[in-house]
Parts: structure tokens; C-alpha cells; sequence
């Protein structure tokens, strides 16, 4: 089966679905055994990651602060699963990594993950658009009153 | 000074904890959600993650909520809580051409790379109080009809670099290092001047907004700076945080951030006498909060260019904090009884050695 997104693509989308598109497909991909007996390598662990930015007058770095984030490691069939998505939801973060782990072994599975994924993609496409359009209808030429 | 230990009150305690939860749960309103405040009051919600250093929407309104709408309440809880977290890595540096802009204005110039986008503001219209009876209110939705076409122009503003036509003309000092050095953390070792210029910009991005409005205004109408300050550009958007996936080591966007950019200039003066170029000043911080973003732009820059001054580097590195200047000011609600009792002595032993009253 061709792999049609990349893997660090898969992980953005599969971090930036909602916790209603990611836990029933994982629950019903889980109850339906698709997949092996997971193993769950690290639990959802909530914590921080520093958001690291590079400033543009001497170009140096600095600390803007700090994200919230949930971290999960799985393995599925020996192949490892990671996700890391913003905010505390631990189920969304464990589900997150089975589906990438799921995808990652090239499972007959990964055809319901891509699905998803293509529709949250679509989603975010969409809604990216939509706010592009609202703020363009804001570009202003302003004149000069001599 | 500190404050005394004391005990007893356990039910006076008790009791008047038992107030501020009839306050909190009690009354004849509904409950507030936090979607409610995340989206309704969320320029609030942006100072409490702004200043208490963490971005954390739902946490950031439960603790809104929890202080009463207090926002440097808000910002220590959120501030206590994050440092019961585990830091689990830091992002990959992400810079301005990655910030997805929805809002785009350059004061200083008409007609700037790109255009200017206004995006969502009342910069322009007069700030009144709006007093529509509430059922009018609650009903209305936004007028939809200004939207422009989904299929319009792509980003392209993203990419554009604000400065470079100053660049370009050789008018900007340019003040790009070749080193890299690691950025200082302020959040594991207290910054004291001397301390890099990362130091001062982690503190003024998490510093308490009215504070750094008002150190901004006090040092910026003085007569020393000679040349006036105009921002450059101010933008607002989605800045995402991008880590090194663990399994093949590339870049993966796991999050964003709101946040509002500030680049400010003034000719170039103190310490040095040299009108023949601009200095540029730097502000970036979480959430949509302008104002914290173009004082911070302006400090950056004063400091940069005379940090010992009125001790103005000190000020920026300490004075700053929300959480810890109002934990400092809230002590002094605490028992002090020793310390009093010792003044008072010292006071009037003085006032004895002096023959008395006079």
C-alpha cells in the first residue's frame, strides 16, 4: 500500500484533530482488531515545551515561554507510535500515538487513519481560507491628506 | 522584614475561605463556562498566559474564573501551576517568517511590501460604551457581508521582512550577530543586568502588562530621547511550535500560539551621537495584547541603547513580574506583629534618646 503522507505530516494533523475525530476512530480500530496488542511505552504525560524563537534583530534566540502539551509512546507490532498535541487531553494524546503507530506499520488500517487525516486537512484548509478572506476584506490603502 | 508566625484562626480561616466561595459558586447567575470566558473575554485570558508564561488556554480561563476575573490573580495561579509541570523538550526556533499573520498595520509606512491588514480591531472607531438593552445584545450575530473571496490572494505577507528596505538603504544598524549563543532562562536562574539580551526578552514577553506600559511611557517621554520612536510594523497571528519528532528526527508542528509582534525604530542617539541610522526594538508576546507588545519593542530599544540610566535595564529585568511584585505587595497582608513591635521600640527609643516629645 503507498504511503501517501508523510510521517511527521500525519503526526501534525493527527495532533491538530479534535478529541471527537481521533478517540472513536482509535476506540473503534481497537475493538475491531486491526491491530496487535499495543503497548503503551510511555502514558500521556501533560507538561511543557519551551516555544523557542528567533528574534530578527541580532537573529539570536530567546524564550518566549512555555506550551502546554500532552506526550504519548506506543509500540504496535514492534513499530513505534508518538504523538504530542497541545493542552491536557491524555486520551486524544494516547490515541494519537496508537494511530500513528498503526499507520507507521503500514497496517491495512492506515487507509481509515489517512481518511482522517485527509479530512482534517480539508477542515483546516478550509478554515484557513475562510480567516484568510475576512482578513483580506480588512486591507486598507490609506491616503495621505496633503 | 517578614512576616510572623502565627496560630490559631483555624475557624475564622475557614469561615471567611467559606465567603470567597459564595462568591465564586453562590448568586442567582448561571455558571461560567470556560468556553464562555476563552472566547468572550479572551484578551484577558491572553494577559493570564502572557504573564504567567505559559499558553494554556482552559487552564488559563479556570484560573480567570477562580480569581474572580482578577487577571494578576489569574496569572500566579497559572504560574503556580506550571511549576508542578514537567518540561518535556523545547521547540525548534521558529521566527517571524513562520508567523501566520492575520492582522498587519506598519505605522511608519503608507503603503508598505504587502499591504497593511487591518484584521480585527476598533483602532478606528470610536470607543464607546455600548448600551443596547441586553436582549438585543444577546440575540445579534455578525454581519457576514464584508467577508472577501476564500479564493483570494495567498499569504504572502508572511515572509515579508518589515526592515528590509531600511536594510536595503544601509539605514538600519545592523546588529546581526554570527554566534548563537543558548538563550538565557529566566525561569531557572533570576536575570540581574549584565545578564544576556535574551534574559530581558523572556522577561519582558511574561512581564505584567500595565507595569511594562507604564515603565515604556515614563522612560519614552523623557527629554534625553532625542528622536521620536514609530513602530515599524505590528502584526498578530499564529506562531507554531515545532519539535524534532523522536522517531525521525525532522521538524513536526505539534502546536501554535497566538501571539503579537511589535518592531520599532528610532534614529540612532545615546550613548553614541550618531543620527545617521535607525535602532530597531523588538517585541513579541503571547496572546493578542498590542499594547505589551509595542512598550516591550520600546524597552527593548532604550535599553539597548542606555540600560544604566534611571538603573532602566534593572527595572526591566525585576520590576516587572506581575506575580512576584503583587506576592511581595500581598505579604504585607500577613501578621508582621514582631516586626512592628521592634520598630516601635527602635522608635521610641529614638524618640527617648531625642528628650521626648517635642
Amino acid at each position: 500500500m503507498p504511503d501517501t503522507l508523510t510521517r511527521e505530516r500525519r503526526c501534525e494533523l493527527l495532533a491538530a484533530a479534535e478529541h471527537d475525530e481521533i478517540v472513536p476512530l482509535a476506540e473503534r480500530l481497537l475493538t475491531e482488531g486491526a491491530f496487535p496488542r499495543p503497548t503503551v511505552v510511555k502514558p500521556p504525560e501533560v507538561g511543557m515545551v519551551v516555544l523557542q524563537v528567533r528574534e530578527p534583530v541580532e537573529e539570536t534566540r530567546f524564550y518566549l515561554g512555555e506550551v502546554l502539551v500532552t506526550e504519548c509512546s506506543v509500540e504496535v507490532d514492534g513499530v513505534p507510535g508518538w504523538c504530542m498535541r497541545e493542552g491536557d487531553d491524555r486520551v486524544a494524546a494516547l490515541a494519537g500515538a496508537l494511530l500513528d503507530a498503526v499507520a507507521a506499520a503500514g497496517l491495512p488500517a492506515r487507509t481509515d487513519i489517512d481518511s482522517l487525516c485527509a479530512a482534517i486537512a480539508e477542515r483546516r484548509a478550509a478554515e484557513d481560507a475562510a480567516e484568510w478572506a475576512d482578513v483580506t476584506a480588512t486591507t486598507v490603502n490609506f491616503e495621505e491628506l496633503t | 522584614m517578614g512576616y510572623a508566625g502565627v496560630r490559631g484562626g483555624q475557624e475564622a480561616i475557614v469561615a471567611a475561605e467559606r465567603l470567597v466561595a459564595e462568591a465564586r459558586f453562590g448568586g442567582g447567575s448561571g455558571w461560567l463556562e470556560l468556553g464562555q470566558i476563552t472566547e468572550r473575554l479572551s484578551a484577558a485570558v491572553d494577559r493570564v498566559m502572557g504573564e504567567g508564561g505559559l499558553w494554556a488556554p482552559e487552564l488559563a480561563a479556570r484560573a480567570f474564573r477562580q480569581a474572580q476575573g482578577d487577571v494578576l490573580e489569574a496569572a500566579q495561579l497559572l504560574r503556580a501551576h506550571r511549576s508542578t509541570l514537567p518540561r518535556l523538550g523545547y521547540g525548534l526556533p521558529v521566527g517571524t517568517r513562520d508567523l501566520r499573520a492575520v492582522r498587519r498595520i506598519s505605522p511608519a509606512v503608507r503603503q508598505p511590501p504587502g499591504g497593511q491588514l487591518l484584521g480585527r480591531t476598533t483602532d478606528y472607531t470610536p470607543r464607546v460604551l455600548d448600551l443596547t438593552p441586553d436582549e438585543q445584545l444577546r440575540t445579534q450575530r455578525p454581519a457576514r457581508s464584508g467577508r472577501g473571496a476564500a479564493t483570494a490572494s495567498p499569504r504572502t505577507h508572511d515572509a515579508i521582512e518589515p526592515d528590509a528596505a531600511l536594510r536595503a538603504e544601509g539605514l538600519l544598524a545592523d546588529r546581526r550577530v554570527t554566534t548563537d549563543p543558548d538563550p538565557y532562562d529566566i525561569t531557572r536562574a533570576p536575570a540581574r543586568p549584565g545578564a544576556p539580551r535574551s534574559a530581558r526578552l523572556s522577561a519582558m514577553a511574561r512581564a505584567e502588562t500595565g507595569s511594562l506600559t507604564h515603565l515604556w511611557y515614563m522612560c519614552s517621554r523623557a527629554p534625553r530621547h532625542d528622536g521620536p520612536e514609530i513602530p515599524l510594523e505590528l502584526r498578530r497571528g499564529r506562531l507554531p511550535l515545532r519539535v524534532r519528532h523522536p522517531h525521525t528526527g525532522r521538524p513536526v508542528v505539534v502546536a501554535a500560539a497566538r501571539v503579537t509582534e511589535a518592531r520599532t525604530v528610532r534614529p540612532t542617539g545615546r550613548p553614541r551621537t550618531d543620527g545617521t541610522r535607525f535602532d530597531t526594538g523588538y517585541g513579541l508576546c503571547f496572546g493578542e495584547n498590542e499594547p505589551k507588545a509595542l512598550a516591550m519593542a520600546g524597552l527593548d530599544l532604550l535599553v539597548h541603547r542606555d540600560p544604566h540610566t534611571d538603573r532602566l535595564e534593572q527595572k526591566v529585568l525585576i520590576a516587572l513580574d506581575g506575580p512576584e511584585a503583587s506576592g511581595f505587595l500581598e505579604h504585607l497582608k500577613l501578621p508582621h506583629y514582631v516586626d512592628f513591635r521592634s520598630t516601635m521600640e527602635r522608635v521610641q527609643a529614638v524618640r527617648a534618646a531625642a528628650g521626648g516629645a517635642r
